[in-house]
C-alpha cells in the first residue's frame, strides 16, 4: 500500500518534471531559485506578479531549457530547448506557441481568442521591428487586461498606443504620412471625456481597431474598413442593455441600415457613402453640432448646402438653433426624397413642421412643386411617345440621349429648391422644358414616320393593285384574242 | 373619245401601272443609296468644331455617338477629353474653370485633368478619349 | 417605239430565231398546274434577296464591334434601310418556304423522272445551298439570338467522330463563335454561296428551257391537239409576273407591320437566352436530334442523327435513280414515301415550335 502511494507521487512528480512543456513546477524550478534568490535580478522579481506565473508557467515555458538542473550549463542547454532571450520575430513565435493554439489555451480554460494571434503577423504591427507582444504587454510582469495596473487596461491602453502613435518623430520612422493627433482628438470625443472620468465601458483604441489584427482602414480586412464601421459601432450603440447607463437611443444602426446611406454602403457596397465616422468623426467622435450640420452633409451634398446657406432659412435656423439638413431629411434615417415633400397636400409635406398651410412659405413650396411637376409631366409624356415609337419598330436611341439632359435638369431643379427661391427653380426648369418638348416632337416624328411607312405601303399597294389589274386585263385580252383567232400584236 | 379602243386603254393602264410601280420601287432604293446625315454606324471620330470655338480654361459636353464626352481646353490651350459619365452614380460631370478640375455636382466628386478620381465618392477614373487637332478642326476619337 | 428597238437588236443579234423558239414554249394546263408557279416564285424571291443583299452590302460592316451597330444604323438612320433589311429577312424565309413547296410539288407530280433527273438533283442542291444561305446570313447581325443559335448549330457538327472537333474549328474559324466566324460566314454568304448558287441555278433553268415543263403522266401518248396548254410567252409569264407582284406586296406589308427585330447585341459571356432554337427551316432536324437518345450503341446520338439526315438527303436527292426499282406499285410507294417525309418534317417542325 505504501509502495502504491509512493509510486503515485513519484509518477506525478515525474509527470510534472518530464512533461516537455511550459508547465514547470515552481517548487522545483531551479531557474527561479538561482535568478531570484541568488542573482536577485529584476525580471525574476517582477515575475511573481505575472499572470503566467500565477497560472503555473515557469521560466522554461518561454525560455526553454531544463528547470530541474541547478548547474547553469545544464539548465541553459540549447539541446534542452534553451533559446536565451527571444528577440524580434522569435518573441511572437514564443508567445504564439501557446496563445495561437486553441487546444493548448483550453487547458487553462482561457477565453482569449487564438485566431487573432495567428493573424498578428499579417497585421500592420506584425513586422518584428514595428512591434512584438512585449512592446505592449511588457514582459515578466504581464497582467490581465482586466487588471487596472495592466498597460492594456482601458484607461492605460490609450496612453500605451499613444506612446508611439502620438510621437511624430517616432512614427516618421515607420509611416511618415500617418497622422499623430489621434489621442488629442480622442480626448475631445464623448468616449475620451468619459474615459477621463473613469468609465472603462467606453470605446478605446482596441475596441475599434482590435488589439492584435490592426489593418490600414482601406484594407477590407480592417475592422475600421468603411463597410465594417457601422456594425462595429452598433456592437455597443445598438445594445440596449449595454447602453442603459447612458440614456441615449440605440436604434441608430437600424434606422441607418434601412435607409439611403446605409443601403448604399452596406447593400450596394458604395464606399463613397458615409459610415458613422464620416459624420461623427472617428477619434473625435461626437454628434456634429446642430449649427454646423450642413457643413458636414455639404461635404458630399455641396450644392444643397450652398443653396441652403443662401436661402431665407439659414438665418432663422441659426437663431433658433434648429438642426439644418436634419430638420427635413433626418440624420440616421435619411429617407429617399421625392417631389411630394414640397406638395402641401401630401402626407410627407416637410414644411408643415414649421409653416402653416396658408403662409408664404407654403405658397413658395407649392410654386416650386408646380414648376418642377410641369417638367416631370412633359418628360413622362416624351418617354411615353418614345416607348410607343419603339414598340412600333422605330429606332429612337438618339432621343433617349436627349432625355438624359432633361433628367439632369430635373435633378438640378430638385437641388435648387434648397434656395427656397421659385425664380431660381424656374431658371433651371425652363431650358429643360424646351428640351423635353423637343424630345416629344422627335417622338411624334418617329410615330409620324411609322404612319408615313404605312401610307407609303398603301400607296405602293395601290400602284401594285393597279398594275395587277392592268396585267390581269391584259392576260384576258391576249387569251380572248388567241381564242377568237385574231392575229397577235 | 374616238380612237381609244378597249385594247389601247388596257395598254395605257398597263403602262401607267408599270411606271407607277417602278417609281415606287426605285424611290426607296435611290433614297437608300444616298448616304444619311451621319454616314457611319460606329463612330471612331467626331468633329466637334474649330479650335477657336473653344475658349482656354473652358469645358463643354459634346455627343460622341450615344455617349456624352467632356471636352476641355486647358488654360495652356491644349485639349483633353473624357467620358462625361461620373463613375460613382452616372451623373454628368462638368469642368470647373475656377478650380481647374472636373467636378460632379451630385456628390461633390472631383477628377483631375488626367481623369483620375481625386476626391469624393467616385471609385474609378473617367474614361479617356483622344483629341486630334487637324489644321483648324478639332476631332475626338476613342483611346484605342 | 418598242418595235423599233426590237428591229434594231434583231438586225444585229438575230433575235427572231430566239423568239421563234420561245413562242413554242408551253405550259401544260391541268388540275395540278397551280404548283408550277412556285418555281418562278422561288426565282423571284432569290432575285429580291440578291437586290436587297447588294443594297445592304453598302452599309453593312463585318466585325464584332461593327456588325451589330451597322445593322442598327441601317434600321434607324439610312432612309428606307428598315424596308430593305426587313424585306431581306422576310424574303429569306419566304424563299425557303417557296423552295420547299416547289420541291414537294415536283416530287408528288413525279416530275423528277426521266429525262429530268439532273433537274431534280440540281434543284435539291439549290435547296441545300439556300439552307446554307439562311444559316450563314442569320449570324451576320451579330445579335444574341443569332450568336447562340449559331453556337448551338455549329456544335452539332462536333458530334462527328474523329474529325468532328476539327470540322467545328474550321466552320467557326476558331474554337468559339467569334469575329472570325462572322468573317467566314460573311465571305460564304456574299461570295462563295452566291457564285455556286448562280451556276447551279443557270443549269437548272437551262435544263428546264431545253426540256420544257413536265407534263402529267396521264398525258403520255396523247396527241398535242388533245393537250390543254398555255403559251409561256406571254400568257404564263404575265401570270407569273402578277403573282410576283403580289408576293412583293406581301413582303412590303410584312416589313411595315412585322418589322424584323434586332434585339440586344451578342454577348458571349451572357447565359444563353432560354428556349434558344434555330430558325424554323432547321427545326425538324433540331427536334429530331433532341429526341434521339444520347448514345446509340457506341455512337453519339447527335452523330447518328447527322448520319440519318445525310443518308436521307442522299436518298432523296437520288430518287430519280432508284425509284424505278420499286416495282409494280412504284407510283403508290413513291407517293407514300413523299407523304411520310412531308408529314415527318411538318410534325417535327411544329413540335420544335411548341417545345
Amino acid at each position: 500500500m505504501y509502495l502504491k502511494r509512493w509510486l503515485l507521487i513519484g509518477c506525478l512528480a515525474f509527470g510534472f518534471v518530464g512533461y516537455p512543456g511550459p508547465v514547470g513546477s515552481q517548487t522545483q524550478d531551479q531557474c527561479q531559485t538561482c535568478h531570484r534568490e541568488v542573482l536577485e535580478d529584476v525580471p525574476s522579481q517582477k515575475y511573481v506578479n505575472d499572470v503566467h506565473f500565477q497560472k503555473g508557467i515557469a521560466c522554461a515555458g518561454c525560455h526553454g531549457g531544463d528547470p530541474t538542473q541547478a548547474d547553469m550549463d545544464a539548465a541553459m542547454d540549447p539541446k534542452k530547448g534553451y533559446i536565451g532571450v527571444p528577440r524580434g520575430a522569435q518573441v511572437v513565435q514564443v508567445c504564439n506557441a501557446c496563445h495561437a493554439d486553441a487546444s493548448r489555451m483550453a487547458q487553462w480554460a482561457s477565453p482569449i481568442d487564438t485566431v487573432q494571434f495567428q493573424r498578428f503577423e499579417t497585421s500592420v504591427h506584425g513586422k518584428p521591428d514595428v512591434a512584438t507582444c512585449v512592446s505592449c504587454h511588457g514582459v515578466h510582469e504581464i497582467r490581465s487586461a482586466r487588471d487596472p495596473q495592466s498597460p492594456t487596461y482601458p484607461t492605460q491602453e490609450v496612453l500605451l498606443c499613444a506612446r508611439c502613435h502620438a510621437d511624430p518623430a517616432y512614427m516618421r520612422k515607420f509611416n511618415p504620412a500617418l497622422p499623430t493627433d489621434q489621442l488629442e482628438k480622442y480626448w475631445t470625443s464623448r468616449h475620451g471625456q468619459r474615459l477621463r472620468q473613469g468609465d472603462v465601458r467606453v470605446a478605446t483604441c482596441s475596441d475599434c481597431h482590435t488589439a492584435h489584427t490592426v489593418y490600414p482602414p482601406k484594407d477590407p480586412r480592417s475592422s475600421v474598413y468603411a463597410l465594417n464601421v457601422p456594425i462595429m459601432c452598433a456592437r455597443c450603440h445598438s445594445d440596449p442593455e449595454y447602453m442603459k447607463p447612458y440614456g441615449i437611443p440605440t436604434h441608430q444602426y437600424d434606422l441607418y441600415a434601412s435607409t439611403v446611406h446605409g443601403r448604399a454602403l452596406l447593400e450596394k457596397h458604395d464606399t463613397g457613402a458615409p459610415a458613422c465616422n464620416d459624420c461623427h468623426g472617428n477619434h473625435g467622435a461626437l454628434p456634429p453640432g446642430v449649427q454646423t450640420l450642413s457643413h458636414v452633409c455639404g461635404l458630399c451634398h455641396a450644392l444643397n448646402a450652398e443653396y441652403f446657406g443662401r436661402s431665407p432659412h439659414a438665418a432663422p435656423f441659426a437663431k433658433k438653433g434648429l438642426p439644418q439638413c436634419e430638420a427635413c431629411h433626418g440624420n440616421h434615417e435619411v429617407l429617399p426624397t421625392s417631389l411630394e415633400m414640397l406638395r402641401p397636400e401630401a402626407p410627407v409635406f416637410t414644411c408643415r413642421k414649421c409653416h402653416t398651410m396658408d403662409d408664404r412659405g407654403t405658397q413658395t413650396a407649392r410654386t416650386m412643386y408646380e414648376t418642377i411637376q410641369r417638367l416631370v409631366t412633359l418628360e413622362e409624356e416624351a418617354r411615353r411617345l418614345l416607348t410607343a415609337a419603339e414598340r412600333k419598330g422605330m429606332d429612337v436611341t438618339d432621343v433617349w440621349f436627349q432625355l438624359r439632359d432633361v433628367h439632369a435638369a430635373y435633378l438640378k431643379a430638385r437641388t435648387v429648391v434648397h434656395t427656397s427661391d421659385p425664380a431660381e427653380v424656374q431658371k433651371v426648369v425652363e431650358p429643360a422644358i424646351q428640351l423635353a418638348r423637343q424630345a416629344q416632337a422627335e417622338g411624334q416624328r418617329a410615330l409620324a414616320e411609322f404612319d408615313f411607312r404605312r401610307k407609303g405601303l398603301a400607296f405602293a399597294t395601290l400602284w401594285i393593285t393597279l398594275l395587277a389589274i392592268a396585267l390581269y386585263l391584259k392576260i384576258r385580252q391576249i387569251e380572248s384574242r388567241s381564242r377568237t383567232g385574231e392575229p397577235k400584236s | 373619245m374616238r380612237g381609244v379602243t378597249r385594247r389601247s386603254f388596257i395598254d395605257w393602264l398597263l403602262g401607267l401601272g408599270v411606271v407607277g410601280w417602278v417609281s415606287s420601287v426605285l424611290y426607296p432604293i435611290v433614297q437608300y443609296i444616298i448616304p444619311p446625315r451621319v454616314p457611319e454606324a460606329r463612330l471612331s471620330a467626331v468633329k466637334v468644331g474649330k479650335v477657336d470655338d473653344f475658349e482656354p480654361n473652358s469645358g463643354r459636353v459634346v455627343r460622341f455617338g450615344h455617349q456624352p464626352v467632356l471636352l476641355i481646353r486647358t488654360e495652356f490651350g491644349d485639349f483633353k477629353a473624357f467620358g462625361a459619365t461620373c463613375t460613382h452614380l452616372a451623373c454628368i460631370v462638368q469642368y470647373r474653370p475656377d478650380w481647374k478640375l472636373i467636378w460632379c455636382a451630385c456628390h461633390n466628386g472631383r477628377f483631375d485633368l488626367k481623369g483620375l478620381n481625386v476626391a469624393g465618392p467616385p471609385p474609378r477614373p473617367l474614361e479617356p478619349f483622344k483629341v486630334v487637332v487637324r489644321g483648324d478642326d478639332v476631332f475626338i476619337t476613342r483611346e484605342t | 417605239m418598242w418595235r423599233r428597238i426590237y428591229e434594231w437588236l434583231d438586225e444585229r443579234y438575230q433575235l427572231q430565231a430566239l423568239v421563234e423558239f420561245m413562242s413554242h414554249k408551253y405550259v401544260p394546263m391541268h388540275r395540278h398546274a397551280i404548283w408550277y408557279y412556285f418555281g418562278g416564285v422561288s426565282l423571284f424571291l432569290f432575285l429580291v434577296q440578291v437586290t436587297t443583299g447588294i443594297l445592304l452590302l453598302m452599309y453593312y460592316r463585318v466585325g464584332e464591334d461593327a456588325s451589330y451597330e451597322s445593322v442598327r444604323f441601317i434600321m434607324s438612320q439610312v432612309r428606307f434601310g428598315w424596308l430593305i433589311r426587313s424585306i431581306h429577312s422576310w424574303g429569306a424565309n419566304l424563299m425557303i418556304l417557296a423552295v420547299f413547296i416547289h420541291m414537294f410539288s415536283v416530287y408528288f407530280t413525279r416530275a423528277y423522272r426521266k429525262p429530268r433527273e439532273l433537274t431534280w438533283v440540281s434543284g435539291f442542291l439549290l435547296l441545300t445551298l439556300a439552307l446554307f444561305f439562311g444559316f450563314t446570313g442569320y449570324l451576320l447581325p451579330w445579335n444574341q439570338l443569332a450568336f447562340f443559335a449559331t453556337r448551338v448549330g455549329t456544335e452539332i457538327v462536333g458530334s462527328v467522330p474523329v474529325i468532328g472537333r476539327e470540322l467545328v474549328r474550321i466552320l467557326r474559324g476558331g474554337e468559339e463563335v467569334s469575329g472570325a466566324t462572322l468573317a467566314r460566314f460573311f465571305g460564304l454568304h456574299v461570295a462563295l454561296l452566291p457564285g455556286i448558287f448562280t451556276v447551279l441555278l443557270t443549269l437548272h433553268l437551262l435544263f428546264i428551257q431545253r426540256q420544257g415543263i413536265a407534263e402529267p403522266e396521264s398525258w403520255a401518248g396523247r396527241p398535242d391537239s388533245e393537250k390543254r396548254r398555255m403559251p409561256f410567252f406571254p400568257n404564263f409569264l404575265l401570270r407569273d409576273l402578277l403573282l410576283w407582284l403580289i408576293v412583293l406586296n406581301v413582303l412590303a406589308f410584312l416589313a411595315v407591320f412585322y418589322p424584323w427585330e434586332l434585339g440586344p447585341k451578342a454577348d458571349p459571356f451572357a447565359p444563353a437566352p432560354p428556349g434558344i432554337k434555330p430558325e424554323w427551316y432547321f427545326l425538324f432536324m433540331y427536334q429530331t436530334l433532341k429526341v434521339l437518345p444520347a448514345k446509340v450503341f457506341f455512337l453519339e446520338g447527335e452523330f447518328v442523327g447527322l448520319l440519318l439526315f445525310t443518308l436521307g438527303g442522299l436518298l432523296w436527292m437520288t430518287v430519280p435513280f432508284w425509284e424505278g426499282r420499286l416495282g409494280r406499285y412504284r407510283n403508290e410507294l413513291a407517293h407514300l414515301i413523299g407523304w411520310i417525309v412531308l408529314v415527318y418534317g411538318v410534325t417535327m417542325t411544329l413540335w420544335g415550335f411548341r417545345s
